[in-house]
C-alpha cells in the first residue's frame, strides 16, 4: 500500500471517528429522542412511528456528510475510481457506526440518565432498532457504512445529476416535515385524494416520497441540462417574454400569499405571524448590519420600544389607579399611535446610535448589547412599574381595528397586516439599497475612512442607520402589542436579538431575498416542527459558527487582512502614524474627541 | 501657533450632557441616600463583603477574557459558557462526593479539591474544543466575524448544557463548614465568602507566577505582542494560542464552582450574566491587562452591590436591588462610550 | 467624524486666483515623532506636481492633512481661497478635492460601477425620504450618475464589462484606475495620487502618465502625485517638491531639482540603502 493509500484510508477513519462524535452528540443532547416520534415516511403497515423517522435522519447525517467529504477529497486527488471512493466511504461510516455502537453498549449497560437526561432506556430502545443492542450496535455500523457508501455514490455523480439527486432528498424530507401543515390545506382545498395518497397522518407514503423525487429530478435535469428539450424552449424565450412569465410568476406567488388564510388552519397563520414579525425585525436590523455594517446585539430594545409605547399609548386598563391611569388613560387607537411610536422608536435609535458613532465594531456590537440588556431590566423592573406595569406588563391593548373592515379578533387574522408591514419594510429595504443613500451606508460598511474621504458624511449616516432600523423594529414592536394584547417584559429578551442576527446571516447579509428565505427557515420551520422547542437555538448558534467558519469572506470585508497588507508597505510606520489601520485608530479619536 | 479651537458639534454636546448627567445623577444620590441614613452600617458592610467575593469570581473570569483577547484580539462571548460547563462538571463530582451519606462527607476539603480539579479541566476541555473547532478557522478573519461566531458557540454550548442537563435549576450539596460565619478585619464574612476571596487570590497569584517567570508565559507574552515576530522567534503560536485558552477555561471553571457554591443553583443559562458583567471588569481594568482585569472585577462586584443602594434608594426608586444589573451595564456602556482603554492605561492594538 | 465648519475656520480669504493650494507652517507630531515639520509650499492651478521623498519622509502623512484625513499639529492649509485646515474629509471633498491612496483602497465587495457612484455622491442631492417615493428628481439623478459613472469608467480606460463586477475581482492595474474614476466622480478641481504607478510594468506605466496628462488638458485639474518612479516624475510634472525627515529639503522645477546637490546628497544617498 503506497503513501496516498495509507493517508486516504487514515483520513477516512478520522473523518469517520468525527462524524461517530456527532452522533453521539446528536443522541446525548437529546435531538434524535426528540425527533423519534416525528415520521418522515410511514411504515409500510402503518405501525409504529415510521419507517423513517427524523430522529434517523438526523443520525444518519453525519454519516451522509462524510460519505460527501471523503469521495469528494478522492475525486478532487483522482486516486481512485467510483467503487473504491465508495468502499472508503463506507468504511467512514462503518468507523463512525462502530464508534456510536460502543457508546449505545455503554448506555445500555450504565445508567448515566442522573447526569446526562436523554440517554434513557426508551431512547437505547429506539437507537437499538428495538433489538438487543449488541445487535443494535452491529445493525447501526452497517447502517453508517450503507449510508456513507450512498452518499459517495451521489458525490460522484456529474454535478447537474448530484444537484438533482440531493435536491430531492431534500424536497422529499422537507415536504414530510411540513406534513402537519401540507396534509389540513390539501383537505381544506378538498383534494382528498392527493392527501390520501400522499400522507397517512403518520408520514409520507413510499409511493409518494419515491413519485416526488422523480418530479423534483425530472424538473432539475430538464430545466438545467442543456440538451434537454425543455431546456432549449426556455433559452429560446425571448427576453420580453420571459419578464411577461416573470411577472405572471410574481403575481400568482402574491396570489398564493394572500389566499393562505382561506387554506390553511389558524395555527398556520399564526406561524406565518411569527415569521412576518422577525422578517420585519430583520429587514429592520439588515438596514444597521447588513447595508451600514454596525454590528447592533441589541436591537431587542427597538422591538420592546415599539411594543410598550404602543401598549401604554392604547391600553384601555386605566382602572390600575395611581400615576399608572394618567399614562394609560390615553386609550388612543392603533392608527392614531402608530406615527407616534414610529417616532419614538426613530429617536430612541439616534439616542443609542450618537454616542457609539466613534467606536471601533466590536466595541460597538458590545455598547448596543449593553443598552438592550438595560432596556431588558428596565422594562421588567419595580422602579418602572409605574409607567410600564413591572413584572405583569402592559395589559388591555385592544385589537387593531382596520378602517371599512372591522375588528381583528382572532391571532390569526392579523396575517394580513403583518405581510402589508413586512412587504412595506422590504420595500423600503429595496429601494434603499440602490440608492444614494444605501451606497453610502455600504461604502461606510466597507472602509469607513475612505468611505468619509469619498465624501459621505458618516456620522449622518450611521445615524440614519440605527433610526431607520430602529423605527422598523418599533413598527414590529407594534404589531406584537396589539396582536397580543399585551406586552410582557419576557418577550425581550437577548435571544430575540440573537435570532434577528441568525436570519439575516443566514441569508447571506443584504440581500432581502436571503432575509425572507433565512426567516422562513429559522423561525417558520421550528414554529412548524414543535418538536424544536428550545432546540431551534442550538441550531441557530451552530448556523451562526457555521456560516462565519465556512464562508466569513463576502459577508464582512476584510479589514484585518488589508490593514496587514498596509502595515507592511507604509511608509509612514516608523513616523507612529496609525490612521490607515481604522481599528487602531478610533480609540485614539474617541480619546482625543470626548 | 495658537492651539485650534475645540469644535462644537450635536454628539458632543450629547455625550458631555450625558457624563454630567451621570455624575450629576451618582453625587446627587448617594447626597440624598446618605443623609437620610435609611441604610444601617452593617448592611453597607454586607453589601461590600457580598460585592467583594462575587467581585473576586468576576475577576477570575475577566482573566480568561483579558488573556484570550491579549493574542487574539477578539472578544471571546463563549466564555461564560466555559464557566457554566464547569459548575455543571462541578455539580455532578460535588453531589457524587460531598452529598448525604457520600464518600467525602467527612473529610470535605479533599472532596472539595476533587471538585474543583474536575470543574477546571472540563472548563478547560470545553475551552480548548471551541478554540480548535470555532476560532482556529477564522484567524486572520476580519474582527467581526470572530465575535458573531463566538456569539454563535456561547448560543450553541448554552443549549448544548440545555440538551445534555435539561432545562430545571440544579442545586449544589450543602458543605457544612462553607456555611459558618467567620469575623476578620471586623467585617462578617459568611464562609463560603472567604473561601471564594481566598481561592481567588491563590489562582490569580499563581497566573502571574505562570505568565511572568515561565517559558510559557513569555511566549503568551510574546504571541500578544506580536504573532507574526514571535513566529519566527521559534514560538508556537498555534500553541501558545491553546495554553492560553486553557488557562482561561482552568480559571473559569474554578469560578464556576466558586460561584455554584456561593448560589448554590446550577442552570444553562447561568452563565450569560457572570460572563458580560466579567467582560464588563476585563474592560474596564483596560482589557489585555491581567492586573486590570483583577481589579476591574473587584470593582463591577462592589460597584453592582453598593450601587443600587447607595445612589438609587435615594431617589426613592422601589426595589433597588432588581437594578444591579443595570448597574453593571451601564458601567460597560459608559466605560466603553468615555474610556474604551479602561481605567489602567492602554494595551497596543486595543 | 462630527466636526462642523466652526466660524474661524471657514472664513473665506481672498480668492488668489492662480494658486490652488497654499500650505503654510504645517507641522505633524505623533506623539513626539515629527512626520511634517514647517513645510510651506503652493501648488499653481492646472499644474501637475510631484511630491517626492525618500520612504518615511512624510508624504503621505503631508497628503493626508490636506485631505483631512488626519488634523494638523500647526499650520493652514487653505485650498482654493478656503481654509481647510481641521475641516473632516467630506466637507473637502465637497469643496472639489479627491485623492487615491498608495495600496488601493477600494469599496471591495461592491461592484465597479457603484464604487463611482459613491464617488458621486457628494454631488447628488436624493434624501432618503425622496428615494423610498422613488420621485421623479430621484430617477433623473440615478440616471444621470449612471451615465456619468460609465463615461468615468471610459476616460480611465476600464471596460465596461466590468461594470457589475465586485471591485475586489478586478486585476491590480484596472483596481488603481477604477480608484482614480472613483475620485474623479466627485468633479474635483484638484487631485492628489498617492503612487498612482506603483506596482505597474512599463507599459501600464506610460498608459497612467498619459491618463494623468488627459486629466489636466481636458478636465482641467490640477494633479498633486507622490510617486518614487523618477521618469514619471521627471517627464510629467512641472513642479516637484523634495521631502526629507518630515522637512521641505527643496521645491523647483524638475531640472532645478535634477541638479539640486542637497537632493542629490540627501535623497539619493538614502534610496541606495532603502530602495
Amino acid at each position: 500500500m503506497d503513501a496516498t493509500m495509507q493517508s486516504t484510508y487514515r483520513r477516512a477513519i478520522n473523518a469517520g471517528l468525527i462524524a461517530g462524535v456527532a452522533m453521539i452528540y446528536l443522541a446525548s443532547v437529546g435531538l434524535v429522542g426528540a425527533f423519534a416520534e416525528r415520521p418522515i415516511i410511514a411504515s409500510i403497515g402503518g405501525e409504529g412511528p415510521g419507517l423513517i423517522t427524523l430522529g434517523r435522519v438526523m443520525l444518519a447525517t453525519p454519516a451522509f456528510l462524510i460519505g460527501l467529504i471523503v469521495a469528494g477529497r478522492i475525486r478532487g486527488t483522482g486516486t481512485g475510481t467510483g467503487a473504491s471512493a465508495a468502499a472508503v466511504a463506507a468504511l467512514s461510516g462503518a468507523v463512525a457506526g462502530l464508534l456510536f455502537g460502543v457508546f449505545l453498549l455503554l448506555i445500555a449497560a450504565v445508567d448515566v440518565r442522573g447526569v446526562f437526561l436523554p440517554l434513557t432506556p426508551a431512547l437505547v430502545e429506539t437507537l437499538a432498532f428495538g433489538q438487543e443492542p449488541i445487535v443494535g450496535a452491529i445493525i447501526n455500523v452497517l447502517l453508517a457504512g450503507a449510508v456513507a457508501a450512498l452518499a459517495a455514490l451521489i458525490r460522484l455523480l456529474d454535478g447537474r445529476d448530484r444537484a438533482a439527486v440531493l435536491a430531492a432528498i431534500g424536497i422529499v424530507l422537507l415536504v414530510a416535515m411540513l406534513e402537519p401543515i401540507i396534509r389540513p390545506i390539501l383537505g381544506r382545498v378538498e383534494l382528498d385524494a392527493v392527501r390520501d395518497f400522499m400522507f397517512t397522518g403518520g408520514g409520507l407514503t413510499l409511493p409518494a416520497a419515491a413519485l416526488l423525487a422523480g418530479l423534483v429530478i425530472a424538473y432539475t435535469w430538464s430545466t438545467r441540462h442543456p440538451s434537454s428539450p425543455v431546456r432549449r424552449q426556455l433559452d429560446a424565450v425571448s427576453d420580453e417574454r420571459r419578464r411577461q412569465l416573470q411577472i405572471g410568476a410574481a403575481i400568482i406567488g402574491v396570489l398564493i400569499v394572500l389566499a393562505v388564510p382561506f387554506v390553511a388552519t389558524g395555527f398556520v397563520s399564526l406561524v406565518l405571524f411569527n415569521v412576518g414579525l422577525y422578517l420585519m425585525l430583520a429587514l429592520g436590523l439588515n438596514i444597521v448590519v447588513g447595508y451600514a455594517g454596525l454590528l447592533d446585539l441589541g436591537y431587542v430594545a427597538f422591538f420592546a420600544v415599539g411594543a410598550y409605547a404602543m401598549g401604554v399609548l392604547t391600553s384601555s386598563a386605566s382602572s390600575m389607579g395611581g400615576p399608572m391611569s394618567a399614562l394609560f388613560g390615553a386609550e388612543w387607537g392603533f392608527w392614531l399611535a402608530l406615527p407616534v411610536v414610529l417616532i419614538i422608536a426613530a429617536i430612541v435609535g439616534l439616542l443609542i446610535g450618537a454616542p457609539v458613532l466613534r467606536l471601533r465594531g466590536d466595541y460597538l456590537a458590545i455598547v448596543t448589547l449593553g443598552f438592550g440588556e438595560i432596556a431588558r431590566v428596565l422594562v421588567g423592573s419595580e422602579a418602572l412599574r409605574p409607567a410600564l406595569g413591572g413584572p405583569n406588563g402592559v395589559v388591555g391593548v385592544p385589537n387593531l381595528t382596520i378602517p371599512g373592515f372591522g375588528e381583528l379578533t382572532s391571532p390569526g387574522e392579523y396575517y394580513y397586516p403583518v405581510v402589508a408591514f413586512a412587504a412595506f419594510a422590504a420595500y423600503m429595504a429595496w429601494r434603499l439599497s440602490n440608492s444614494r443613500t444605501g451606497r453610502a451606508w455600504m461604502a461606510m460598511r466597507e472602509d469607513e475612512t475612505v468611505a468619509q474621504a469619498t465624501g459621505v458624511n458618516t456620522t449622518n449616516y450611521k445615524l440614519l442607520a440605527f433610526a431607520l432600523g430602529g423605527t422598523l423594529g418599533g413598527l414590529a414592536g407594534a404589531l406584537f402589542a396589539v396582536q397580543l394584547r399585551t406586552v410582557f417584559p419576557g418577550s425581550f429578551l437577548l435571544i430575540v436579538s440573537i435570532t434577528v442576527l441568525a436570519i439575516i446571516i443566514l441569508g447571506g447579509m443584504g440581500t432581502i431575498r436571503g432575509v425572507i428565505a433565512g426567516a422562513l427557515i429559522l423561525v417558520g420551520l421550528p414554529e412548524a416542527l414543535r418538536e424544536f422547542g428550545e432546540y431551534r437555538f442550538l441550531v441557530y448558534g451552530a448556523a451562526l459558527v457555521a456560516m462565519m467558519v465556512l464562508r466569513p469572506e463576502g459577508l464582512f470585508p476584510s479589514k484585518t487582512r488589508r490593514a496587514e497588507l498596509h502595515e507592511e508597505s507604509d511608509e509612514d510606520k516608523q513616523l507612529g502614524e496609525s490612521f490607515q489601520d481604522p481599528d487602531r485608530a478610533a480609540p485614539t479619536a474617541t480619546g482625543a474627541n470626548a | 501657533m495658537l492651539r485650534r479651537p475645540v469644535r462644537i458639534t450635536l454628539v458632543g454636546v450629547l455625550m458631555w450632557g450625558l457624563a454630567i448627567a451621570v455624575i450629576v445623577g451618582v453625587v446627587a444620590g448617594s447626597i440624598a441616600t446618605l443623609s437620610s441614613g435609611g441604610i444601617s452600617g452593617t448592611t453597607w458592610t454586607r453589601l461590600i463583603v457580598a460585592g467583594l467575593s462575587q467581585g473576586a469570581i468576576y475577576a477570575l473570569i475577566a482573566l480568561g477574557y483579558t488573556l484570550v483577547y491579549g493574542v487574539l484580539l477578539m472578544i471571546n462571548f463563549a466564555h461564560g459558557e466555559v464557566f457554566m460547563f464547569g459548575a455543571f462538571a462541578g455539580l455532578f463530582v460535588a453531589q457524587a462526593l460531598l452529598g448525604v451519606d457520600a464518600p467525602f462527607m467527612e473529610q470535605p476539603l479533599i472532596g472539595l479539591l476533587i471538585v474543583f480539579a474536575a470543574a477546571m479541566l472540563t472548563s478547560m476541555t470545553v475551552a480548548i474544543v471551541l478554540e480548535r473547532v470555532a476560532y482556529r478557522p477564522l484567524r486572520r478573519a476580519p474582527r467581526l466575524v470572530p465575535l458573531i461566531t463566538a456569539i454563535g458557540a456561547s448560543l450553541f454550548l448554552q443549549y448544548t448544557a440545555f440538551g445534555l442537563f435539561g432545562p430545571r435549576t440544579r442545586r449544589y450539596p450543602s458543605v457544612e463548614f462553607l456555611e459558618g460565619r467567620t469575623t476578620l478585619f471586623g467585617l462578617e464574612f459568611a464562609n463560603v465568602q472567604l473561601v471564594t476571596i481566598g481561592a481567588a487570590v491563590v489562582l490569580m497569584t499563581l497566573l502571574y507566577y505562570v505568565v511572568e517567570h515561565t517559558r510559557t508565559g513569555r511566549s503568551m507574552r510574546a504571541v500578544s505582542e506580536d504573532k507574526d515576530v514571535a513566529a519566527l522567534m521559534g514560538i508556537n503560536v498555534d500553541r501558545t494560542i491553546v495554553t492560553t485558552f486553557a488557562i482561561g477555561g482552568l480559571l473559569a471553571g474554578a469560578a464556576g464552582v466558586l460561584y455554584a457554591f456561593l448560589f448554590l443553583n446550577v442552570d444553562f443559562g447561568m452563565g450569560i450574566l457572570p460572563g458580560i458583567k466579567a467582560f464588563t471588569a476585563a474592560v474596564l481594568g483596560g482589557i489585555g491587562n491581567l492586573a486590570g482585569a483583577a481589579i476591574g472585577g473587584v470593582v463591577i462586584g462592589v460597584m453592582e452591590r453598593v450601587t443600587p443602594s447607595l445612589v438609587l434608594y435615594g431617589f426613592g426608586v422601589p426595589s433597588p436591588g432588581q437594578l444591579s444589573d443595570v448597574v453593571a451595564f451601564s458601567v460597560l456602556v459608559l466605560v466603553l462610550i468615555f474610556r474604551p482603554t479602561g481605567l489602567f492605561g492602554r494595551k497596543e492594538n486595543v | 467624524m462630527s466636526h462642523a465648519p466652526a466660524q474661524e475656520s471657514g472664513t473665506v480669504a481672498p480668492r488668489t486666483g492662480d494658486l490652488v493650494l497654499e500650505v503654510t507652517a504645517l507641522t505633524k507630531r505623533f506623539e513626539g515623532l515629527v512626520a511634517n515639520h514647517d513645510i510651506n509650499f503652493t501648488i499653481p492651478r492646472r499644474s501637475i506636481v510631484s511630491v517626492i521623498g525618500p520612504n518615511g519622509a512624510g508624504k503621505t502623512t503631508l497628503f493626508n492633512q490636506i485631505t483631512g484625513f488626519i488634523e494638523p499639529t500647526s499650520g493652514t492649509i487653505v485650498f482654493d481661497g478656503i481654509d481647510v485646515s481641521g475641516l473632516p474629509p467630506h466637507k473637502i471633498v465637497e469643496l472639489g478635492m479627491a485623492r487615491t491612496y498608495q495600496n488601493i483602497r477600494l469599496f471591495h465587495n461592491m461592484t465597479t460601477l457603484a464604487n463611482v457612484l459613491v464617488g458621486h455622491h457628494v454631488r447628488m442631492s436624493a434624501q432618503w425620504w425622496q428615494i423610498l417615493f422613488n420621485t421623479p428628481s430621484v430617477q433623473r439623478e440615478e440616471e444621470h450618475t449612471d451615465a456619468f459613472a460609465y463615461e468615468l469608467l471610459d476616460l480611465v480606460g476600464l471596460s465596461r464589462r466590468y461594470a457589475d463586477d465586485l471591485a475586489k475581482n478586478l486585476p491590480y492595474g484596472d483596481q488603481r484606475r477604477l480608484e482614480i474614476a472613483r475620485a474623479l466622480a466627485s468633479r474635483p478641481k484638484l487631485l492628489l495620487l498617492d503612487e498612482p504607478t506603483a506596482g505597474m510594468n512599463p507599459a501600464e506605466t506610460r498608459q497612467m502618465t498619459d491618463l494623468i496628462a488627459r486629466l489636466r488638458r481636458e478636465l482641467g485639474l490640477t494633479v498633486v502625485l507622490i510617486e518614487h518612479d523618477m521618469k514619471v516624475v521627471m517627464g510629467i510634472s512641472e513642479r516637484i517638491t523634495v521631502l526629507d525627515y518630515g522637512e521641505l529639503l527643496a521645491e523647483g522645477t524638475p531640472e532645478e531639482i535634477r541638479t539640486n546637490p542637497s537632493v542629490i546628497e540627501a535623497y539619493l544617498g538614502k534610496q541606495a540603502t532603502s530602495a
